[in-house]
């Protein structure tokens, strides 16, 4: 499970559920990550994903939250069952 | 004594404070509501009490225009309590923000709003073990049936600002300091934070800008709600929640949910268009003895002459066509907004549509602005802050001011076409032509930054009373605006008419026949616009127009200039040269579209 394949939201399928790793550094917007509790350490669940490469959504604690493809493709998580 | 309101967006901040109060300030299920800072006088038992409501944030210290009103608000009063309204269902994300006001050192009242939603939610939260755990006062409440008010007024009643420990208030003051320069306290970083990839370098070891990433202060508040929210709060299936998680994971699958969302749409508008149709008749049935006793009236009172034949015309008509033709779409167009909106569904077309919405340069959130818009433009065009960048509000607002009709020129287009058998499909694709060309070429000139982020508010089943205060807060604007302005309008064009003014443009009869294939009459009824767009037609339906004549117009009519309530709003949010630049936008489209028309049909 070292960092030879990094797996980001947007490898994961509807249902699944994920830790969590790092946010990749040198993106302006992450600010507005953490703003939505995408932080490091945080489980999400992928909710459901857009056809025509739309956004994703996930689902954290109580909360849903819609991300773009690129935002969720500098998120690099692991999954977990 | 000046209290301030902060929280997340969308917890319920004017909802306490409307309670609190007893004021009327919008309330709604999306984020970006509240987008200014209003101050509310408050009188609790002898006390004259300052409140401050401010729009929602996640984090004071990040970058952004109301993050720093904020910042500039806390150095500007003198604020002797912070009021925190949490959403209780949704705890561990909005403590995050609470450690961070705790962390300021003034007071902080705790307001676990929405209790009674959490409750029906099943979720039960340990309030006792919270207070103790945070050190601040904390008070179950909810906005909507008024739990905890009584609590809140006594803390209010009782914290006098002068019992004030000196210590604190000079930490206080250091912190505001901080604030003020745009630091954040407590600002450390570790190289074992660099190493397991939380530090976005927020220290001299990169360039990014300390507020646009997360720091270790940051990711140690997450710590702390992730502990706490786990340690206070516990959840117990219940029948509502499991029904309502079903109907929102059914809204949020992609292939079920869009479709469904987009016939909802559809649907809507079948309903707004039928409901304005079939009024219409019955309202002017009821409406026409009255109608002809004020005419009769007028026309005996006033001497003869001029100003009988305008009055004894202009009020009755400026009186009837508002209630027969625009009040229906309004109240309808109210309705359906508030359930859209109040359900938690507007949000959801955010998500369904942001591919689409990339085509016109603009992200998922601008749905919200664009579908308000169909109400009324104004306060639409103050929604469009939602929009995270200047070139991207720009494009919203443009849109807003050309191309989306709002409900009282939707009502009267309707009966105007009627009148002339113009044809609906012609100028409905015109305007759809003209939305997406013109997004297409926006988008062209502004790329946008793909950085679409936005949280959903969750599905509820909407509140009778909420949509009902909702429908009566939009709908109020038929009296106090549209009523009086058509009123004073509707007597000017008349008087413009019987004046023979007009006759003055017959000259341009040759251009405009040349140009538009209209006559220079209906050609005015276009320059009308600039005073109110749905004035217009009041100007064609005393013409004489053939269905060709009368579709070319109404399209240049339907796709013009803003109304004048709108441009004043587009000064105050994008200033002079954004309203100059839209105004000439609007000209050359509406212009484009006759001549096009014109050639084509
Ligand atoms: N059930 C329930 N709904 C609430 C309560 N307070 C606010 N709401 C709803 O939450 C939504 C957001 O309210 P609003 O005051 O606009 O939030 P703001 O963005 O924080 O100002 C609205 O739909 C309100 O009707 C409450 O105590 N109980
Ligand atoms: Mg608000």
């Amino acid at each position: 499970m070292e960092e030879v394949t990094a797996m980001t939201i947007n490898d994961m399928k509807p249902g699944q559920s994920a830790r969590i790793l790092k946010l990749n550094r040198g993106l302006q917007a992450g600010r507005r990550l953490f703003e939505m509790g995408l932080v490091p350490g945080a489980r999400v669940k992928l909710v459901s994903r857009h056809p025509f490469k739309g956004p994703v959504l996930l689902q954290i604690a109580n909360t849903q939250i819609a991300l773009g493809r690129k935002m969720a493709n500098s998120v690099e998580i692991e999954i977990q069952e | 004594m000046a209290i301030v309101i902060i929280g997340n967006p969308n917890v319920g901040k004017s909802a306490v404070l409307n309670r609190l109060s007893g004021s009327n300030i919008l309330v709604s299920n999306y984020p970006g509501t509240s987008t200014e800072i209003s101050a509310n006088p408050v009188k609790i038992g002898k006390k004259e009490i300052t409140i401050f409501d401010t729009p929602g944030i996640y984090s004071i210290f990040s970058e952004g225009e109301e993050q720093k009103a904020i910042r500039d608000l806390f150095e500007r009063e003198e604020i002797d309590l912070i009021l925190n309204i949490v959403d209780a269902s949704n705890l561990e994300r909005n403590l995050v923000l609470s450690y961070e006001l705790m962390d300021l050192a003034l007071p902080v009242l705790m307001l676990l709003n929405q209790i009674d939603r959490a409750r029906a939610l099943g979720i039960r939260i340990n309030e006792k073990l919270l207070s103790e755990l945070l050190k601040i006062p904390v008070i179950p409440f909810s906005a909507t049936t008024g739990e905890g008010l009584q609590e809140v007024w006594e803390i209010m009643e009782s914290s006098s600002p002068e019992k004030k420990d000196k210590a604190i208030k000079e930490e206080g003051q250091r912190n505001k300091e901080n604030l003020s320069r745009g630091k954040k306290p407590l600002q450390e970083c570790s190289l074992n934070e660099l190493r397991m990839g939380q530090c976005n370098g927020h220290c001299a070891l990169c360039s990014i800008p300390a507020d646009t990433c997360m720091s270790y202060a940051d990711w140690r508040r997450v710590e702390k709600a992730r502990t706490t929210a786990d340690m206070v709060s516990s959840s117990l299936g219940e029948r509502q929640r499991i029904l309502l998680e079903k109907t929102q994971a059914f809204f949020d699958s992609s292939l079920l949910g869009t479709p469904v969302l987009l016939l909802l749409a559809y649907l809507a508008f079948v309903l707004l268009l039928k409901f304005v149709a079939i009024s219409e008749g019955p309202i002017t049935a009821l409406l026409e003895p009255l109608n002809q006793t004020i005419e009769s009236f007028l026309s005996n009172i006033l001497p003869p002459g001029m100003l009988n034949t305008i009055l004894s015309k202009a009020v009755p008509e400026g009186l009837i066509i508002p209630f027969s033709i625009i009040m229906p779409a309004m109240l309808m167009v109210a309705c359906i907004m508030s359930l859209l909106e109040d359900s938690g569904l507007l949000p959801r077309y955010s998500v369904a549509l942001e591919r689409a919405g990339s085509f016109f340069g603009i992200s998922g959130e601008a749905i919200i602005p664009l579908s308000l818009g169909f109400g009324c433009r104004t306060p639409a065009i103050m929604a469009s802050r939602i929009m995270p960048t200047a070139s991207q509000r720009f494009i919203v607002i443009t849109l807003l001011s050309i191309v989306v009709p709002c409900a009282a020129t939707l009502g009267i287009l309707a009966s105007v076409i009627a009148a002339f058998q113009a044809s609906l499909p012609v100028i409905a694709g015109t305007m759809f032509a003209v939305l997406m060309l013109m997004g297409f070429i926006l988008s062209r000139l502004m790329p946008r930054e793909d950085a679409f982020i936005y949280e959903l508010p969750p599905l509820r089943f909407p509140l009778w009373s909420n949509v009902g205060k909702k429908v009566k807060m939009r709908f109020s604007g038929f009296f106090t605006e549209v009523l009086p302005l058509l009123l004073i309008m509707s007597i000017a064009v008349r008087a413009l008419l019987e004046s023979g003014f007009l006759e003055i443009f017959r000259t341009m009869e040759a251009f405009t026949r040349f140009l538009f294939g209209i006559p220079a009459e209906a050609f005015i009824a276009v320059l009308v616009t600039i005073f109110q767009r749905y004035l217009a037609p009041l100007v064609l339906l005393n013409l004489d127009l053939t269905p060709r004549e009368a579709t070319i117009a109404i399209s240049m009519i339907a796709l013009s200039l803003p109304c004048l309530p709108a441009m004043v709003m587009t000064v105050r949010e994008i200033g002079w040269s954004g309203l100059t630049k839209i105004l000439g936008l609007g000209f050359l489209t509406s212009c484009s579209v006759g001549i096009m028309l014109n050639l084509i049909l």
